[in-house]
């Protein structure tokens, strides 16, 4: 199976590709201008932030960047499209022949180019409505080779991308519009226009399935443009041939030629393979950090400052607990105190992080969870006879827990929550 | 001395605004050369605007009846610019449907010209080449895609001033096709032009192709006569010419006649590219967002859209489909970048022959024809008339077309082409040659 995706995000830039209109904006048709409405008269200046968010994307996927970039003129009739061509690029793209790295494969990036976003058709019963705010937006598409061969690997590619793109600034769900390339046999279905990530998920599964199942019965798979309709959750033919599709490109003369060199160029960051080499490392399941570092900046600053000095486990645990209640923005010292306290084998909870936050004392054993649970059975083994009585006389319980911390001074609540869990066990 | 420091020295406005408005409009009657007008000008040196340059709060058409009743929100920035200096818009001039025309015909409303109303004004900056041959004090932004200034002020016995394009912002200006479109200047003197180039040429952050290289006036002393480019051309107009050569013999100027094979493809090139681009550009009037409104809302979009496009020329309509076709995916090579191709070598070829002469010839290959005349020839016929005026706007090099004689009462011109960048040298040489020749107008509205 040959999975290959076109996906188009928007680039947070404050204005929009071409002209000085907020690229962010609630009223319908406030944030418009000549240039964006294509008024006659009106020419294209291209805004640099763009290019250079587009210029950091190719580089995080590892793409080889062109020297200098141009643009084209792609023409087609539609209410969304005032100027009834689309500003975007061919040739002269921003880069290309790039790849992202999943954990057992590589997935390759053929082009990385910057367009301008159509307006926003909204549909109502009897009339359509266009909203020309979005008329212009940057958007950087990312086209795929189709080397992504199952729903998992679907899975896991858009979400290393989405992980890629979150580290530069790029919300992926902000604006997502995706061209789905499906052939599970020779020929291909193209699926045109998904918009987010769900959909993009639900619509592959469909297609995947019902190409399947047409092979297994042997019949053809037609080659063919798709759609799919969300309230159904299916893909429906949309009656159109590809080849029929004529855009007549040329270079846009209203525009020049943009050097790449001046950009300045973040460092990606790869989640994925982050929490491979730390979890080998220093511990700790790879799964478990990468949930914690994939979509979160902070989370990853926390574990690289913390992950040479203590126990990766100990470290996941406290981060766990910051983020559950909202306290990311922990300074450095109280953090360190916590993974003292998880180390020391207190179990951080709400009501320790509370403490830490508040700056109060907490009362942490110097022996690990080890030692009591050791202590804990030896109790157990010695007094058998008194623990048949146990239902009789729940006060056996506070004997052992008590008889525990004093043995070791430990905190009488860890002995307890570690006495629990071992009769549990039993 | 130009009529802009002249006009500065009278200080006129008020009521001399007002009574060259009202001796304008009777004479427009006539010569039916005028758009929008600012009825309310009371100062200001007086200049027009071609109708596909943008002047906010009036209607520009372009010549279209697509663009019926758009108003643009914005001034071009020469217009601006014009305006931020204390000169007068005064009012619209006619034109052919997005300069798509050589004789000012392919439009409704058809500027005659100022020596014989039964004869073309020429094209596609008609109503500028009229407005400047009727008025004294005044100026005209007019726009050349193919030769639009050059061709009506030979017409009409102007000067038609085509700078370097990239010198002047094309903002504002209703695309032809963007890579070949200039804004540029008409009037009558080399003075008065000189002037005005100051004021609008220069970088502008609303045209990326627009730039602030440095203008040099390096005069040259050799003239070059490219051979191929004087076939065709009507006997009258030869002898003026030879004439011409004569007299700048005497004035120390050296002339070489030289064979280019390659420039009889310009004229393919020239209109592969323009149709091109201009078949892109015409794509956004769909009859939604302004000029031309439909009245029912209720078809399939794709109908819609063909309903509001019928408002298109002839001429319009030819070009958006030879365009669409020289540039859709099966012919493109062989079209499309084969004309770019094309371009480049001829304008390498040119810009050697530029180093150290300028290349001249006649404007055009006749005098302002009749309009039956000019009705009757076909396409192929009219794109003709433009061999002469088609290298320098191909390539984006400066030229000026001056009057140079008069035959039968209608007025000829001659056309001095220059090395990029180096414009003020073609100012310099017709105020040269205007202490030797006397321009005639025949009316000369304003004067005092
Ligand atoms: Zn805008």
């Amino acid at each position: 199976m040959k999975i290959g995706l076109e996906v188009h995000v928007a680039l947070p830039t404050k204005s929009k590709l071409f002209c000085s209109c907020s690229s962010i904006s609630d009223e319908p048709n406030s944030a418009i201008c000549p240039i964006c409405m294509g008024f006659p008269g009106s020419k294209p200046m291209l805004n640099g932030a763009a290019l250079s968010q587009a210029i950091n994307v190719a580089n995080a996927l590892n793409c080889k960047i062109s020297e200098s970039t141009s643009f084209v003129r792609k023409v087609y009739f539609y209410p969304d499209l005032p100027k009834s061509y689309q500003i975007t690029q061919t040739q002269g793209a921003i880069g290309g022949n790039g790849s992202v790295e999943l954990e057992s494969k590589r997935i390759g990036i053929r082009r990385i180019q910057l367009e301008e976003d159509p307006a926003k058709i909204v549909r109502e019963e009897n009339y359509t409505l266009i909203d020309f705010n979005r008329s212009g937006v940057p958007l950087v598409e990312i086209v795929t080779e189709p080397d992504i061969s199952s729903e998992e690997e679907l899975r896991e590619f858009v979400f290393a991308l989405k992980s890629i793109l979150y580290y530069l600034g790029i919300d992926i769900e902000k604006e997502l519009k995706v061209d789905l390339n499906i052939s599970v046999a020779k020929e291909r279905v193209e699926i045109k226009n998904v918009t987010g990530l769900r959909n993009l998920i639900d619509a592959a599964r469909y297609e995947i399935k019902r190409q399947q199942e047409l092979v297994a019965k042997k019949q053809k798979v037609e080659s063919e443009t798709r759609s799919y309709n969300e309230k159904a959750m299916r893909t429906e033919s949309s009656r159109e041939k590809e080849s029929d599709e004529e855009y007549g490109f040329i270079y846009d003369p209203d525009l020049t030629s943009y050097s790449t060199k001046s950009a300045s160029v973040q460092k990606p960051v790869y989640a994925g393979k982050i929490a491979r080499e730390y979890g080998k490392k220093y511990g700790g399941a790879a799964k478990t950090i990468l949930e914690l570092i994939q979509f979160d900046k902070r989370s990853l600053e926390l574990i690289d400052y913390a992950k040479a000095k203590w126990p990766m486990q100990n470290i996941i645990n406290v981060v766990e607990v910051l983020k559950k209640y909202g306290h990311m923005d922990i300074p450095d010292e109280k953090f360190t105190r916590l993974i003292e306290i998880a180390k020391s084998g207190t179990p951080v909870n709400e009501q320790v992080l509370k403490q830490v936050i508040k700056g109060a004392a907490v009362e942490t054993s110097n022996v690990g969870s080890t030692d009591i649970d050791k202590e804990i059975k030896a109790m157990i083994k010695a007094n058998q006879k008194l623990l048949k009585e146990y239902d009789k006389n729940p006060k056996v319980f506070n004997f052992i827990i008590g008889e525990v911390a004093k043995k070791l001074k430990a905190n009488p609540k860890d002995v307890s929550a570690r006495l629990s869990s071992i009769l549990e066990k039993i | 001395m130009g009529v802009i420091s002249e006009f500065r020295k009278m200080g006129k406005n008020g009521s001399y605004h007002q009574t060259l408005i009202k001796d304008l409009k009777r004479i427009n009657e006539k010569l039916q050369f005028l758009g929008a007008l600012n009825e309310s000008l009371t100062e200001g040196i007086p200049f027009t605007v071609k109708d596909n340059i943008c002047v906010k709060g009036f209607e520009a058409r372009a010549g279209s009846k697509i663009l019926g009743g758009y108003v643009p929100p914005f001034n071009a920035t020469a217009v601006e610019r014009m305006l931020a200096k204390g000169f007068g818009f005064l009012g619209k001039t006619q034109m052919d449907e997005f300069g798509f025309g050589s004789f000012g015909i392919n439009t409704q409303v058809q500027a005659r010209n100022p020596f014989n109303p039964d004869k073309v004004a020429g094209g596609s900056s008609s109503g500028a080449a009229v407005a400047t041959a009727v008025m004294k004090y005044h100026v005209a932004i007019a726009e050349s895609t193919g030769g639009s200034i050059s061709n009506p002020a030979a017409f009409c016995g102007v000067l038609g001033f085509t700078p370097t394009y990239g010198t002047v912002s094309r903002y504002g200006l209703i695309d032809y096709a963007n890579s070949l479109d200039k804004i540029g200047i008409m009037g009558r003197s080399g003075d008065d032009i000189r002037e005005v180039f100051d004021i609008i040429k220069g970088a502008d952050r609303y045209d990326s192709t627009c730039v602030d290289t440095k203008v040099k006036g390096e005069g040259k002393k050799k003239l070059v006569v490219i051979n191929q480019l004087m076939k065709g051309i009507d006997e009258e107009i030869l002898s003026s010419f030879d004439s011409l050569l004569s007299q700048l013999g005497e004035m120390g100027y050296k002339v070489e006649h030289v064979s280019i094979d390659s420039i009889t493809k310009a004229i393919p090139a020239y209109y592969i590219i323009s149709m091109a681009e201009a078949s892109t550009n015409l794509a956004k009037y769909t009859g939604y967002k302004y000029g031309l409104q439909r009245e029912s809302f209720t078809e399939k979009y794709n109908a819609f859209f063909t309903g509001a496009r019928a408002a298109f020329g002839t001429e319009a309509k030819r070009r958006i489909v030879l365009g669409t076709f020289v540039r859709s995916e099966s012919v493109k090579d062989k079209y499309y970048t084969k004309a770019l191709q094309f371009r480049t070598a001829i304008t390498n070829k040119l810009g050697q022959i530029l180093k150290d002469a300028f290349i001249i010839s006649p404007t055009m290959p006749i005098t302002a024809p009749d309009f039956e005349q000019a009705a009757k020839l076909t396409p192929l016929q009219t794109y003709a008339m433009d061999s002469l005026t088609i290298p320098p706007n191909l390539s984006g090099l400066p030229h000026i077309s001056f009057p140079c004689d008069y035959k039968r009462r209608m007025p000829v011109g001659a056309q001095l082409i220059t090395g990029h960048f180096n414009d003020y040298a073609l100012l310099d040489f017709v105020s040269e040659w205007e202490k030797r020749f006397e321009y005639r107008f025949k009316y000369s509205l304003g004067a005092i």
